[in-house]
């Protein structure tokens, strides 16, 4: 195929117009242009706070893992079930992801750009927004929501494009719909395991169905809680997460022995805040997800006997056991352990319980097939079995190994008749940002260009638009 | 080098000597990049071949350096689709003709500047955007009016602000009732009802039936408004009676069933998938078999030939009968001729029939010959002698024989049967086919298996009996009337002189009767005989009830009424055979 000629029309129904995919979640903020196969702007959603001569400071983005300032806090915009509670600075987040790596600002006037001035004093580090400078000017924007986003919030999130960024053009998506896209699917049931909320999305024909949502605070944050969980009750000793920045030396410790490290101490007016501790232990705690955390992949749960008769739980402790080295040194391999931070996902009793923890014990009824099983129970009985074929599973914390395994026996299990087909895509992009993914597709097609709500549009009919068109 | 030269001076041979040192040159011209002059020099004349990659920016096709540069530019464009006149932009190949080629940079970015008016005045009056056209909406009845409404439509179930919502959900989903259903929420306006307040009303939960029922009478009452049904077109009509046929229940019926059967619990689903399973391997079984049967038919009914079989009756004649044979199946590429039943019938196309008669005369009546047995059953009592025996259950499932004495050779059952049909004389041959005909058996047997031999024997037997009876009979029948003939002109002539005549006459009636006693006693045996051949049980009974009858016949004396009687005693041994034969003497005789 000779590159330089346009694709046809009949082969990619594809029109960009250089708009721009904001993906707001949780625990990351993904915005990048339409028609790209990735966000280009990744950033954590938490933002951090302090205070430096008296004046408020901000950060976003990868600064906030850097500097250890005094007093430093961190913070989420958002809420735990995916609403948005800070405006203010949700706006803040939002717009850094934006014009951070996306759009560059304009070349102001040189003797006002601050180039040419001699430095009193370091620059902020924060990118300033001029304020007569809309930083969207020229792009559309699709933004993404979660399913059950309240019409008080989406008015808030059209307001905000359209008069604090002056987009042209703005269209809000149900993020389960454009993970459907993602995968190629126009209806499916979308299975999201995020950061702090799962979540079961039926789609039929581009829509969401709103009688099938399910949600539950399931998500990743809780299997980390779970993880903590399970350090307080280590058997040997309890191991205590230390983040990198407290550690300032180390040597190695034979597997279960105490560590030996070095530690970094802070005086009490110099320390940061719980809050930036508690995001660097995070770190380490996904970075135990992703090496040793594994889903068990059934046929059966893990407290019950597997098809051939012996306990599940004698065949996880026999398979080999996974090693862990902590920041401070000490390791230890960790065996059937490794199971049981994941098992409350598909069995509430499963749980390991800790008073400490923010999160309540789940119920059942929170568990990812009971979700399901609601899900299914509130849609037409007609699509259910086209549902159960095309269940996509998308969202960073799915990637846990052996997940999709078992939510393909757990959904066997319920649904024995039809068939159950869940499609995941491989690639740990794919998964992680099939939402964002979905809209960079739907952004370009030159169909979709219709369905914008443009600027004129809300001045005219004002926020509750996004009510009418964003169905 | 000089040595070559005193050598070429010495054979007085023109001094050539320039080509060597200049394909040395060559080769060394030719030393890749990458590997040094040194090593390359180690390699010797002949070094083998080596790739060596060398990290070098590829570029542009050649044959593309030819082209010239389009150029794209970011143009606006408005959507058609769209009632607002948005503005967006994108790429555009720059059209060529409407614009020459830019000379030099400079002009090309003036021009840039200027491409932000020109092509939206041009490019988006003249031609449409290309995905506009895809913006096409379900086609929804029309909606009705006040009077319409009142007229038609009215409903107890359904008020009118709820149909409006029904008609506005179904036109704004584009009639996709499941998404209707699952964003159907309607509210009552509570402050038009003032006496709603009082009592909070049951929130109204439609099912996606119920919508559909009204939606679908509204739509029907509208296309019959539109066209009275005597004016619609065929496929409006269709739909008008499709939706008019919409019955909610049965409807519900169905989901109901749906839903039983997306709950099935696993061992049903196993069950269901075994059940499935089973019919299917009954279904292939059953074809395998009408298949297998139609090819061994179109065995069987392959023309008789008319050959000469001796050339296959000694053992290396088989032998390349079995070879060509393996050779045409071998072509035809179907399934191997070796197993046991496919060897039997294959070669009875080709083995003639009519003309073994002669070549066998010397094997012994059908009684006395010695039982065939395929190839393989001949040949299997003789090496293996009594490894176990068999109890005779056992023999008959295996189909084990024993012979007092075995003719060399093969021999095929269906021969021997075939011979049977063969009696001394043309005639007697044809009325044995005849009979046979009759009964609706083949001359030549399908599957000639032994018990079929064994039956046709005894069959063709009382058939021969049954004929031997037949001629006998008629013998005497036409005796008696030859006799009665004979009375009828001896009475005319002794009319008028009765008187001293009629011990005569009784004389000669007594030996009449005499005659016929004797012969009706002879025909009463041969029945009897022919009966018990059949070898059924009923025929004892049968056989006597004919010679009480036939003895009665006799002593009866009654000229006259022998033909009727004889008749009656035909019936009854034909009826030992069967009624088709029956029928068939009473044709013959008459």
């Amino acid at each position: 195929m000779n590159p330089s000629n346009p694709p046809q029309t009949a082969e990619y129904g594809g029109d960009e117009v250089s708009a721009i995919v904001l993906d707001p979640g949780y625990s990351t903020t993904r915005a990048g242009f339409a028609g790209e196969d990735a966000p280009k702007s990744l950033i954590s959603t938490y933002y951090g706070k302090y205070t430096a001569d008296g004046q408020e400071r901000l950060l976003y983005g990868d600064d906030i893992y850097v500097n250890p300032h005094p007093g430093f806090s961190v913070h989420n915009p958002m809420g735990r079930d995916g609403i948005v509670e800070d405006w203010d600075m949700a706006e803040k987040v939002w717009e850094y992801s934006i014009t951070s790596r996306l759009t560059t600002a304009k070349p102001g006037n040189p003797f006002q750009n601050g180039l040419n001035d001699i430095p009193a004093e370091e620059l902020p580090t924060e990118m300033e927004v001029e304020t007569d400078e809309k930083p969207l000017a020229d792009s559309p924007l699709l933004m993404t929501e979660s399913a059950w986003n309240p019409a008080k919030a989406r008015e808030k999130t059209i307001e905000i494009a359209m008069e604090k960024w002056g987009t042209p053009a703005f269209y809000l998506a149900r993020s389960g719909v454009l993970a459907a896209f993602a995968s190629g699917k126009a209806s499916g049931l979308v299975v999201d395991i995020g950061a702090s909320n799962i979540s079961i999305t039926p789609v039929h024909d581009g829509m969401i169905l709103k009688r099938g949502i399910q949600h539950s605070p399931l998500g990743g944050d809780y299997v980390s809680s779970q993880i903590r969980a399970l350090f307080k009750k280590n058997s040997p000793q309890p191991i205590t997460v230390t983040p990198h920045y407290l550690v300032n030396s180390k040597s190695p410790v034979e597997a279960g022995q105490p560590p030996q490290a070095k530690y970094r101490t802070f005086p009490a007016d110099k320390a940061p805040d719980a809050s930036w501790r508690a995001l660097l232990e995070e770190r380490t705690l996904s970075e135990f997800k992703e090496c040793v955390v594994q889903v068990w992949p059934g046929p059966n749960k893990l407290s019950a006997a597997s098809p051939t008769g012996a306990p599940n739980e004698e065949v996880a402790r026999s398979s080999p056991g996974r090693p862990f080295e902590f920041p401070d040194g000490y390791n230890q391999v960790f065996g059937v352990d490794r199971f049981r931070v994941v098992e409350s996902l598909f069995d509430a009793k499963a749980a390991i319980a800790d008073p400490d923890s923010p999160f309540p014990a789940p119920t059942q009824a929170q568990t990812i097939p009971e979700l399901i099983k609601a899900s299914l129970g509130g849609v037409d009985v007609d699509i259910r079995p086209h549902l159960l074929n095309n269940v996509v599973v998308t969202g960073g914390s799915s990637l846990m190994y052996g997940f999709t395994d078992r939510l393909n026996h757990e959904l066997q299990q319920l649904y024995p008749g039809p068939r159950v087909r869940i499609s995941a895509p491989g690639n740990t992009a794919e998964r992680r940002f099939g939402s964002w993914i979905g809209g960079s597709i739907l952004a370009s097609l030159g169909t979709f260009h219709q369905m914008w709500i443009s600027k004129k549009e809300y001045e005219e009919h004002g926020a509750n638009i996004v009510e009418k068109r964003c169905k | 080098m000089a040595a070559a030269a005193d050598v070429r001076d010495m054979l007085d041979l023109p001094a050539e000597g320039q080509s060597r040192p200049s394909k040395k040159q060559k080769v060394v011209e030719k030393r890749p990049e990458g590997i040094t002059r040194e090593l390359y020099a180690l390699l010797g004349e002949r070094a083998p071949p080596i790739a060596i990659n060398e990290n070098k920016y590829k570029g542009r096709p050649k044959f593309m350096n030819k082209l010239r540069v389009r150029k794209w530019c970011m143009t606006p464009f408005t959507n058609n689709a769209r009632s607002d006149g948005l503005v967006l932009n994108h790429w555009q190949r720059e059209h060529e003709s409407t614009r020459p080629p830019a000379p030099d940079a400079t002009q090309m970015d003036v021009d840039t500047t200027a491409d932000g008016e020109k092509p939206e005045g041009t490019s988006t009056q003249e031609k449409e955007y290309r995905f506009a056209k895809y913006n096409v909406k379900a086609r929804v009845p029309r909606r009705y009016t006040d009077e319409e409404y009142n007229r038609h439509l009215k409903s107890d179930d359904w008020t009118r602000e709820e149909t409006d919502y029904l008609m506005d959900l179904v036109a704004e989903y584009d009639v996709r009732w499941v998404i209707i259903a699952d964003r159907y929420d309607y509210q009552r306006h509570l402050d038009s009802e003032p006496e709603a307040n009082a009592i909070v009303p049951a929130k109204q939960y439609r099912t996606m039936e119920q919508m559909k029922a009204r939606y679908y009478y509204v739509a029907a009452t509208m296309l019959a408004i539109e066209h009275p049904p005597s004016e619609m077109s065929e496929a409006e009509f269709a739909l008008h009676e499709q939706m008019l046929k919409y019955d909610p229940d049965r409807e519900r019926d169905r989901k109901d069933l749906a839903a039983l059967q997306l709950n099935r619990t696993a061992d049903e689903v196993r069950e269901e998938a075994m059940l499935l399973e089973e019919l299917k391997r009954i279904t292939s079984n059953e074809q395998n078999f009408i298949t297998e049967r139609r090819e061994l038919y179109s065995r069987l009914e392959v023309p008789i030939s008319v050959g000469n079989t001796t050339m296959y009756q000694t053992s290396q004649g088989l032998h390349q009968l079995l070879q060509t044979l393996l050779q045409a199946d071998k072509s035809k590429k179907r399934r191997s001729i070796l197993g046991p039943e496919a060897v039997a019938p294959s070669p009875a196309g080709q083995t003639p029939t009519q003309t073994t008669a002669p070549g066998r005369a010397e094997t012994p009546s059908t009684t006395a010959a010695p039982k065939e047995t395929t190839k393989k059953g001949s040949a299997a009592p003789q090496p293996q002698p009594s490894l176990r025996t068999l109890t005779p259950a056992e023999e008959t499932r295996y189909g084990v024989q024993h012979h007092e004495r075995l003719t060399g050779g093969v021999q095929f059952r269906s021969d021997r049967a075939q011979k049977l049909t063969q009696a001394k004389s043309n005639v007697q041959t044809q009325k044995l086919a005849s009979a046979l005909a009759e009964l609706e058996i083949p001359v030549r047997l399908f599957m000639p298996t032994e018990r079929v031999c064994k039956d046709f024997e005894k069959l063709i037997q009382s058939v021969n009996l049954l004929l031997d009876a037949r001629k006998v009979a008629e013998k005497v029948e036409s005796e008696i009337r030859v006799l009665e003939a004979a009375k009828a002109e001896r009475e005319r002539k002794e009319a008028p002189e009765s008187t001293d005549k009629d011990p005569e006459h009784r004389e000669v009636k007594k030996e009449a009767d005499e005659a016929g006693n004797s012969m009706l006693s002879s025909t009463a045996a041969d029945a009897p005989a022919a009966a018990s051949s059949t070898a059924l049980p009923t025929d004892g009974e049968s056989a006597q009830e004919k010679t009480r009858e036939a003895s009665a016949d006799a002593s009866a004396a009654v000229p006259e009424e022998q033909p009727a009687k004889e008749d009656g005693n035909h019936k009854r041994s034909a009826s030992v055979l069967s009624n088709a034969s029956d029928k068939s003497f009473k044709r013959q005789r008459r």
